[in-house]
């Protein structure tokens, strides 16, 4: 029977990471990107985290940092761990993992397609979801989905009068956003 | 002379279980590579129904994402809007109270069974038995109805969002219920009788689409199809939520990894959910169904992540959600349960079969396609 | 509350601005320009739509979220089968597409191929708003906004997702059109073939199709 403590210990001792409880049965650490996939072949290998939940990135476009998230379970006691790493974005690259999942593939595929990270040495085919894309990646904050639809898109006349929502909620309350919120608005 | 090889007249050639097929489920296409009446190589192509969820989220507050999310999963909307609630309210620290918790259990159940149901036209509409199908999506109407009762759509709710439930039971909702489940109840033998007792249905599910259970979870598998290849993990049960830890219910596993064993556990799951939803309306507890949430267009979350899990008639379902402190989300991430079924699993197991069990297996492994690509 | 009415006279256009561009964007091809009365309509005619209004086979494609709704409509409680319609299977013996929601832009490369395919007389039901308007995907990059832009649509059902009597209403309207020799708008497609692929290439980017129209 384990608990989240030996989880943390384990992992703090053996790579000198700060391991946190996130909340209830979830782990969440912080690494850099080359200790990642070290630390999921320890937790798949010796400590049963066998099942791959999750593998997801969200774009700190202020920070200039992609975050990976990688969600690893183990059944046998309900414990999960959070393996999140930040790369940069400019140029960004992480370490190609497929054979350790078979899932993993897919989830790469789809990362690259959407965020444009590059897996060196992951060969798939490049179009997954979207096809004929030649913009920039469009899950990025920077993608202006608005004007692309403006741009591309012939719309039935007569949906003029749809506000944009910040707009309709700034004047009406008159409260100030933080700044990084309007610099990054996309309305 | 030269005399040709049987190697070079077994050529090989490419078949496309397209878009556009009567017995895909959903829009997504497998692309086989065949020999003969066998499947050599089997890769699919989804993208079909993209449509941007996850960046149209990014630009919705908190809670007119909750409109988009039941579009998710186009059978079965109730288990999306569910854990997208319950992440919301994980990184808020917000309560639910007890009466909420029961009539989203009674809601997810419903939806369950009325997905089952659903899916058993499309399983006995593989193998070539129409019947089942007539009866069960006609009997699915019942459900459909209570439904309409209780939230006032058929198929998109929109009923389940953080801080409870939009509005209270409806007077007589729950007598109407229990008729409803006791219709079903003795409908059930009659669905025995026409599929699993048939020995056309037999034949052709027993050991096809094995999936080997040392494997099952290194691959990603999770709900029905789990629960065939002998392993008993369901989320309701290891980490509990809503009302399912006051609640009696049994896990059905089956032995064998193949459909005959998926088919079985769906079966035994749509009783379980009968079971499951009768307790839930006799100790419905008293009380408020909503914890208000302040107005919307103001309501901001603190800064943080939540990662949920739910178990979805397909299997597990997880939303990975991020806040960074406006009233706008960051990354609503969705893990769909067809995501592993339907791309890596469905490309492993289908090689050495033959053609036309692809979409008996398709039907059985319960690819969904607009889970897969959001 | 001025500061709303203050808003709401800034950004909203004037009737006569809405009516002159809905007059810009009309589509080419719908029912409401031709008009055959039915007393001047040949006997044969007569019975030719007779009988094509009470059989309509509907292609089994399901290309959106609507589709959901079709199996309801067809099993015993709605039962369209009463008023002749059934599924058929491939394009070439379907009479009817239904784009059941919205499209993205892979899917509709694949919509056009079929609808090409499908043989004289052809109709096109379009459910739900996402194809009047682009519905709750307004701003999506994937999507289409309006879909008789790209293909000919005959009849309109509305709703997020229609009921199923919505959707029988719908039929009975096609039928309607069909005893009138309202529908069908598969001689105007070719005709105006031009403007319509100049607004799907414009939308769909890896554009392979063989350049003269053959099937």
């Amino acid at each position: 029977m384990m608990t989240t403590q030996d989880i943390i210990r384990a992992l703090n001792e053996t790579f000198e990471l700060k391991a946190e409880v996130l909340r209830g049965n979830q782990i969440r650490v912080s690494m850099h990107k080359k200790q990642v996939a070290p630390v999921l072949l320890y937790l798949k290998n010796q400590w049963g985290f066998i099942h791959l939940d999750h593998v997801s990135c969200v774009d700190w476009i202020e920070e200039n940092v992609f975050e990976l998230v990688y969600i690893v379970y183990r059944p046998q006691d309900q414990l999960t761990v959070l393996v999140k790493t930040k790369i940069h974005r400019e140029h960004p690259e992480m370490e190609n993992m497929e054979g350790f999942w078979p899932h993993m593939r897919t989830y790469q595929r789809e990362i690259r397609e959407m965020f444009g990270i590059e897996f060196p040495g992951f060969e798939a085919p490049r179009e997954f979801i979207l096809e004929g894309w030649e913009e920039i990646p469009p899950m990025r904050r920077d993608f202006d989905t608005r004007g692309y639809v403006k741009r591309t898109y012939t719309t039935r006349p007569g949906r003029e009068d749809a506000w944009s929502v910040r707009e309709y909620i700034t004047r009406r309350t008159g409260e100030k956003l933080p700044d990084f919120a309007r610099k990054y608005s996309r309305d | 002379m030269i005399m040709k090889t049987t190697s070079e007249r077994n050529k090989q050639t490419t078949l496309f279980i397209g878009p556009q097929h009567p017995g895909i489920t959903g829009n997504m296409m497998v692309k086989l590579l065949v020999e003969g009446d066998t499947v050599v190589r089997a890769e699919t192509h989804i993208g079909y129904l993209h449509r941007a969820f996850e960046k149209l989220i990014e630009q919705r507050n908190w809670l007119q994402s909750f409109t988009l999310l039941c579009r998710f999963c186009v059978p079965e909307p109730d288990p999306m809007e569910l854990t997208y609630a319950r992440a919301v309210e994980a990184i808020e620290g917000r309560e639910v109270p007890p009466r909420a918790k029961y009539i989203r259990t009674i809601v997810a159940e419903l939806a369950r069974i009325q997905s089952f149901l659903l899916w058993y036209g499309g399983q006995a509409g593989s193998a070539g038995l129409y019947t089942l199908g007539q009866w069960t999506v006609g009997d699915r109407n019942y459900i459909l109805d209570l439904f309409e009762d209780l939230t006032g759509a058929r198929i998109y709710h929109m009923y389940i969002w953080p801080g409870g439930v939009r509005r209270d039971l409806p007077k007589g909702w729950a007598d109407k219920t229990r008729r409803v489940l006791d219709y079903l109840e003795k409908r059930l033998d009659d669905y025995n009788r026409l599929l699993f007792d048939n020995a056309v249905f037999q034949k052709r599910a027993q050991g096809v689409g094995i999936i080997p259970k040392d494997k099952a979870l290194e691959w990603g598998v999770t709900g029905p199809p789990l629960k065939g290849t002998g392993i008993g993990n369901d989320v309701r049960k290891d980490e509990p939520y809503c009302a399912y830890g006051e609640l009696d219910f049994d896990i059905p596993v089956y032995e064998g990894g193949d459909v005959w064993a998926r088919a079985l556990v769906r079966r035994d799951e749509i009783k379980q959910s009968i079971r499951i939803i009768r307790q839930a309306l006799d100790k419905m507890p008293g009380g408020s169904y909503y914890n208000r949430i302040p107005n919307p267009m103001k309501w901001r979350l603190p800064a943080g992540e939540a990662w949920v899990k739910t178990e979805s008639v397909r299997g597990e379902i997880g939303f990975y959600v991020v806040s960074d402190g406006t009233e706008k989300p960051r990354r609503v991430h969705l893990r769909g349960a067809a995501y592993t079924h339907g791309i890596s699993v469905l490309e492993k197991i289908l090689p050495g079969q033959n053609i036309a069990d692809v979409s008996f297996i398709l039907n059985s492994l319960g690819a969904c396609p607009p889970e897969m690509e959001r | 509350m001025s500061e709303t009415k203050d808003i709401r006279i800034i950004t909203r256009p004037t009737k006569e601005q809405i009516r002159q561009a809905q007059i810009d964007f009309a589509p080419r091809c719908t029912a409401a320009g031709r008009v055959n009365d039915k007393e001047t309509q040949k006997m044969v005619q007569y019975i030719l739509n007779f009988a094509r209004k009470h059989s309509l086979f509907l292609l089994a494609y399901g290309t959106g979220c609507g589709a959901i709704e079709i199996p309801a409509t067809l099993t015993s409680r709605y039962d369209a089968e009463r008023l002749g319609i059934r599924g058929a299977a491939t394009p070439r013996q379907a009479d009817v597409l239904m784009i059941t929601g919205y499209l993205s832009t892979k899917t509709l490369k694949r919509v056009i191929r079929v609808y090409e395919q499908m043989q004289d007389p052809k109709y096109v039901v379009a459910f739900g708003s996402c194809t009047i308007n682009g519905g709750m995907y307004f701003d999506s990059y994937n999507t289409i906004k309006a879909l008789d832009r790209y293909i000919p649509v005959d009849v309109y059902i509305a709703g997020c997702m229609p009921r199923p009597e919505a959707v029988l209403k719908g039929f009975a309207k096609l039928q309607e059109l069909i005893q009138n020799g309202n529908a069908g708008n598969g001689e105007c497609y070719r005709k105006n073939l031009d403007w319509y692929r100049a607004n799907q290439q414009k939308v769909i980017k890896n554009w392979d199709f063989p350049d003269e129209y053959n099937w």
